[in-house]
């Protein structure tokens, strides 16, 4: 243990070289502003340098390219703040209540607490990262696809939680999200499936595609049909800054989304997403106002977004440890590892100590300076939240439009993306709600190759799912989801009634 | 629509039409003439792969671009372009779109031939001119270090044993098949969506056995978490000399992914001619054997555009054969 710190403190000297500390500081600008283009995630910002990345020197690199991957982190909750629109999966979260906080208003405030959730949930991460790794990574392979199957079941029944006024809209949306993960290449046999006969679709359908047409081409076809009035906005210069009492006052929220973040963000191919669904549903199990989640609360904001920095470091533990990319964006950070040379596996501490406590060392030291950075900004970027739609929304919906585009260079993307801005204003309109769907398209695929997967190796033999005590256990919290609510609700019926007329 | 440029914007526009066209009649002339001229390489190459920025696939082609330019093997650049999407079918289309472009280069996964063969496509492999293979993954079999299964023998004590592959149609699904058949034992291949995702259900115990590139194989049989049973390739690897292959065994599997470039079809004899030597020289080279056959442990092995193309008809005859079985194609 005490070891681990000292190759740490190795580590942050290697990386406070002036080389590695432009690269942190270029990669940490370089990720923060493309987590903030709409659309744009971690992913497409660590592919857009790697080639670029990999003619640094080995050490310099791979602090560069980790830092556009947290830096991104911090950026997505920028967009999906002040837009309504998460750059990543993992942001989607942050939309419920960072937007309304947003929009009443309190722009700066959110952005606060979602840079102090990035830095805590980060250095929480982080500290993990550095003492366990090793530790961590074996017990997370314990999780196949049996585990697998039981974990996404409970994390798509959390849409119960999420609550929003209709919980059967809410299921119906979160459906709709599953169908659409299903459009493209069966993960299982590779036959094409909803693809309407067009090769386009065979890989499904970007995730960016559907936030950008689902949350921010929706909002902003509704926002000309709303009456001026509907949002008061009334620009006042302390509503700009963020506050630190407002950060103490998240401790809980940020503690506990940085924990949960950290150990499902480690099981490869769960993911951050389901990290930020899960440490979101218990907050608001938490707390003492769950009314308040969905309307603005700052709890809302702290648990997704810790999470969601924490579940980055996580997600690298397999690919240091083991050499298995956890999520996306790793799978690419391991390719630039092997463009520089380096083997990712259970060799590469061994082998390359000085490399992994330089870079452990400079995820640090990136981690601090985007504070620095994210705060000065504050301000300047909550102030955009007060612009007149008349103005923000040209830029924004150019600015997307080609985001999309540059993706796959791909006139079908952009029209897809127009296509569902026309799905989400549809749904605005009536009531459905949006995040359910995205949970549903990103969740329902692992939940399909977790069951299909297991019944491919038992042959079909259904008993094996009750014969893993791990997917047990996560049954069973699940089921108490649905049963303790609706008993606690039968037993203090009188009492709420008393409480929400004193509440009234 | 000409009529409606040129009467909305006037003379110009149908000026620079009628100069664009005689420079594209030029260019055709030029590219008809291309061996008295012998200009070619004149302009930047456009090599598209398939696959996102970091796969195998990607790091191939920035690996050949790098040390084309750095040992100045062709006078001009070659641009690295990912395509991804419609699982290869993007990239495979633009490319064979681009008939007799000589410019325009490929690598071949193994989505050029599966995607087809699911005919979605109105392309198949035989739209493309087969250049040069550069190098040669062979599949490594192995075990846990603790697994009861020492050889491939006895594979057949314990029917039902599960492996994992990238999808169903893959190089290792194909390997299970004729492991099984060889003997005459069932082994069930449970798809995943990437070859971390089999190593990680390798190592969590979840799946029972693995075949897999020699990349991602050697470093766990380093670190004794696996343990090899055999190599696909016709010979032992210079990596592993002391574990033998099926072929020694007794079993009649050999199958190996080869890394090879392709063309448009259609592309004059004097580009295929010009890039096979290229690539020679590069395969030869010391460059490429210390920046990627060593650092990706693969074995290195030269083909020419004839063998090469050979090979591709013998490698879609084992897809389709295997997705018929799967039942995926009639």
């Amino acid at each position: 243990m005490l070891e681990t710190w000292g190759l740490l403190l190795g580590g942050l000297a290697a990386a406070s070289e002036p080389a590695i500390l432009i690269a942190i500081m270029v990669g940490a600008i370089i990720g923060l502003f493309i987590g903030a283009l709409p659309g744009l995630g971690p992913t497409a910002g660590v592919a857009i340098l790697l080639p670029v990345a990999v003619s640094f020197d080995g050490t310099a690199a791979i602090a560069a390219l980790g830092a556009v991957y947290y830096g991104a982190q911090y950026g997505g909750a920028v967009t999906a703040i002040l837009l309504g629109i998460p750059g990543d999966a993992s942001a989607t979260m942050t939309v419920i209540d960072g937007y309304q906080m947003a929009k009443r208003g309190k722009a700066g405030v959110a952005l606060g607490i979602s840079v102090a959730a990035s830095f805590v949930g980060g250095l929480i991460g982080l500290a993990l990262l550095t003492a366990f790794a090793t530790t961590i990574a074996k017990a997370a392979i314990a999780f196949g696809p049996i585990e697998m199957t039981a974990l996404m079941i409970f994390s798509l029944s959390l849409v119960s939680v999420l609550g929003g006024s209709d919980p059967i809209k809410a299921f119906i949306s979160l459906f709709l999200g599953v169908w659409i993960g299903t459009i493209g290449l069966d993960p299982i046999l590779g036959l094409p499936r909803f693809d309407f006969g067009d090769v386009r679709l065979f890989d499904g359908i970007e995730f960016s595609i559907i936030a950008v047409g689902l949350f921010g081409l929706a909002e902003m076809l509704a926002t000309p049909a709303m009456s001026e009035t509907a949002v008061s906005t009334k620009l006042r210069f302390r509503d700009l800054l963020p506050r630190l009492s407002d950060t103490l006052r998240c401790w809980r929220e940020l503690v506990s989304g940085s924990l949960i973040g950290f150990f499902v963000g480690v099981l490869p191919g769960a993911g951050a997403t389901a990290a930020t669904m899960i440490a979101y549903a218990f907050a608001k199990r938490q707390s003492k106002h769950p009314e308040t989640f969905g309307d603005g609360a700052m709890e809302g904001v702290a648990a997704p977004e810790a999470a969601n920095n924490a579940a980055s470091y996580g997600s690298m533990i397999p690919m240091f440890a083991l050499g298995i990319p956890g999520s996306g964006t790793t799978a690419i950070l391991m390719g630039g590892l092997l463009m520089i040379g380096l083997q990712p596996g259970p060799m590469l501490f061994a082998t390359q100590p000085d490399f992994v406590w330089a870079v452990f060392g400079s995820f640090y030291i990136g981690n601090l300076a985007l504070v620095a950075i994210t705060i000065v900004l504050t301000p300047l970027l909550a102030a955009c939240a007060f612009l007149r739609p008349g103005y923000l929304y040209p830029v924004v919906i150019a600015i997307v439009i080609y985001g999309i585009f540059s993706i796959n260079y791909s006139m079908f993307d952009v029209a897809l993306a127009i296509g569902f801005g026309v799905v989400g204003y549809v749904m605005a309109k009536l009531g459905y709600p949006p995040v359910p769907l995205v949970l549903g398209m990103i969740l329902g695929p692992l939940l399909e190759r977790g069951i299909r997967r297991t019944l491919v190796a038992s042959q079909g033999d259904l008993s094996v799912f009750f014969k893993s005590p791990i997917a047990l256990a996560i049954i069973a919290v699940t089921l108490a989801l649905f049963i303790v609510p609706w008993l606690l609700k039968r037993r203090a019926r009188a009492k709420a009634a008393s409480v929400i007329a004193a509440g009234a | 629509m000409e009529d409606h440029i040129s009467s909305t914007v006037g003379g110009i526009t149908r000026r620079s039409v009628a100069r664009t066209a005689v420079a594209i009649l030029a260019v055709a002339a030029g590219l008809g003439l291309a061996g008295a001229q012998a200009a070619y390489p004149d302009k930047t190459f456009q090599y598209v792969v398939q696959s996102g920025v970091g796969g195998g696939s990607d790091i191939l082609a920035r690996t050949l671009a790098k040390i084309l330019h750095d040992e100045k093997l062709v006078p001009v650049n070659m641009l690295v372009e990912n395509r991804p999407g419609g699982s290869g079918a993007i990239a495979y289309n633009f490319i064979a779109g681009q008939k007799a472009n000589p410019y325009v280069l490929g690598g071949v996964g193994v989505s050029f031939f599966t995607t087809p063969l699911l005919g979605k496509m109105t392309v198949s492999y035989k739209d493309f001119t087969p250049l040069a293979a550069i190098a040669r993954s062979p599949y490594i079999l192995a075990v846990r270090a603790d697994s009861p299964i020492k050889s491939v023998e006895d594979i057949k004590k314990h029917p039902g044993l599960t492996t994992g592959t990238v999808g169903a149609v893959s190089d290792p699904a194909l390997l299970a098949t004729m492991t099984s058949q060889q003997l005459g034992t069932e082994i069930r291949v449970v798809p995943y969506d990437g070859e971390g995702e089999v190593l990680a259900a390798m190592l969590g115990g979840h799946i029972d056995l693995v075949y897999g590139n020699p990349n991602e194989i050697l470093e766990q049989v380093k670190a004794g978490v696996l343990r090899p049973l055999a190599v696909s390739s016709p010979e032992r690897m210079l990596s592993l000399p002391n574990v033998p292959t099926f072929k020694e065994q007794g079993y009649d599997i050999v199958h190996t992914q080869l890394r090879g470039i392709v063309m448009p079809k259609g592309v004059p004899p004097e580009a295929i001619a010009y890039w096979e030597g290229i690539l020679k020289k590069v395969a030869e080279g010391d460059a490429w054997k210390t920046q990627y056959i060593q650092r990706f442990n693969e074995e290195p092995i030269f083909l020419d555009s004839v063998e090469f193309g050979k090979q591709m008809d013998v490698t879609s005859a084992r897809y389709e054969k295997l997705m018929k079985e799967l039942k995926l194609i009639k």
